[in-house]
């Protein structure tokens, strides 16, 4: 026997679970392991002391009452037939509880005349009783209002051409009003820069024919002076 | 009459019959619980726990005749439930531990009183102990089961629960040696 195999044995020994042959074996192997039976000893010897831990008894004594018997009698008949009726694993139950909301969802809608319908607008689902519904108009009536329509909006179409056409002549004559204004400002303007320029050209001659009269003078009277 | 009959009188419809096992399991419940807690308050409520639900679950006992291990498991999961529930705080707020641990025994202190004190830190010391080793400590020291039926309460192995046994143990003694109390202590009667 190793150390190890007497190790795990000693609980067993400690407390009376070793047969005899193996309790010979492990008290022959303690005679030659003195530091394994110190411990062994030291640990019998925390076992007594444990024995002395006081307790407490319960001060009352429990007991169970008998359930009402006829609470009883009228819950298990109640407990037999709903489990005759709803199926006991979880999957049979989700199914049953689905089942179970749409037959009474059904139900309530019979009672609260329920109309469900699906059109392009989507999924509807109207209680009570149908609004009236609108059938539409004859070829008739449409032609009718197509033609008025129509009328009503070459009538438009014209008002807005006269009066686009009114307000352009009114802005053509505004136009032309202000460029003959214009050509009057200028031609006057350039006449009196011409009068200007004459007028300037006139006095620049009469002063060269002074000039020239008064060089011919002093050459005249020079020459003669000689 | 055996557990096991009574297990079955009860099944058949004998109300009586599960009176008969409270009144045969009740102290020991009741005792596994105090020594866990060490209070009465929590052991009683424990105890009641554990038959409440024994009441309600025993239709899902598959062998009559391990009555007593399946009762203990319920008893053993209920306490691990109030231990989290109350967390940590709880094991130092115990009734056992009212008076602090003391170092050395005066000479001069009545014998009493001292074995009282020893009484008060054994108790203490064993609250010491880590949750799965003080199970096993409790079950094995001081409800006589055999390490084969600890086993199968807490759902390990044998050798798992040896081992338990042996590190509790060990434990124990430095536990002890450390407070001073020795096997003299409690022979003052």
């Amino acid at each position: 026997m190793t150390r190890e195999e007497a190790q795990i044995l000693l609980m067993d020994y400690m407390y009376g679970e070793l047969d005899e042959q193996q309790s010979r074996e492990l008290e022959l192997f303690l005679e030659t392991d003195n530091e394994l039976k110190q411990e062994f000893e030291a640990l019998t010897q925390t076992r007594s002391m444990l024995q002395h831990l006081p307790v407490k008894s319960p001060a009352e004594q429990l007991i169970i009452m008998e359930p009402d018997k006829e609470a009883s009698t009228s819950e298990s008949w109640w407990h037999r037939v709903s489990s005759l009726l709803i199926p006991q694993s979880g999957f049979g139950r989700t199914g049953f509880a689905i089942t179970a909301f749409v037959f009474l969802f059904f139900v309530m809608g019979a009672f609260t005349d329920m109309n469900i319908s699906a059109g392009d607008g989507g999924f509807k689902m109207t209680f009570g009783e149908q609004p009236p519904v609108q059938t539409g108009y004859t070829a008739a009536q449409v032609e009718m209002i197509i033609n008025q329509v129509q009328q009503e909006n070459a009538e438009m179409i014209n008002e807005y051409v006269l009066a686009a056409q009114e307000q352009q002549e009114a802005q053509f004559e505004q136009t032309l009003s202000t460029f003959a204004q214009y050509l009057d400002n200028r031609r006057e303007s350039d006449l009196e820069l011409f009068n200007y320029s004459l007028t300037s050209l006139e006095e620049t001659t009469y002063d060269r024919f002074r000039q020239t009269d008064q060089v011919l003078g002093e050459i005249i009277q020079t020459v003669s002076t000689n | 009459m055996e557990d096991a009959q009574l297990v079955q009188d009860f099944l058949g419809g004998n109300h009586h019959a599960f009176n008969v096992l409270i009144k045969r399991w009740q102290d020991k419940i009741h005792h596994f619980a105090y020594r866990y807690f060490a209070s009465a308050d929590d052991a009683a409520e424990i105890t009641q726990k554990t038959f409440i639900k024994a009441y309600q679950k025993l239709n899902t006992l598959e062998d009559p005749s391990k009555f007593s291990s399946w009762l203990y498991r319920i008893a053993n999961n209920l306490c691990l439930d109030e231990l989290k529930r109350a967390g940590r705080k709880r094991a130092t707020s115990l009734e056992a531990l009212k008076t602090a641990p003391q170092t050395e025994v005066s000479s001069s202190a009545d014998e009493k009183l001292v074995r009282n004190e020893a009484l008060v830190l054994l108790h203490k010391a064993l609250l010491q102990l880590p949750v799965d080793q003080r199970m096993v400590v409790i079950m094995k020291e001081y409800e006589g089961m055999t390490f084969r039926e600890i086993a199968g309460i807490l759902d390990e192995s044998e050798n798992t629960v040896k081992s338990r046994m042996y590190y509790g143990l060990r434990t124990l003694k430095k536990t002890f040696d450390s407070w001073n109390i020795n096997q003299e202590v409690f022979n003052y009667d």
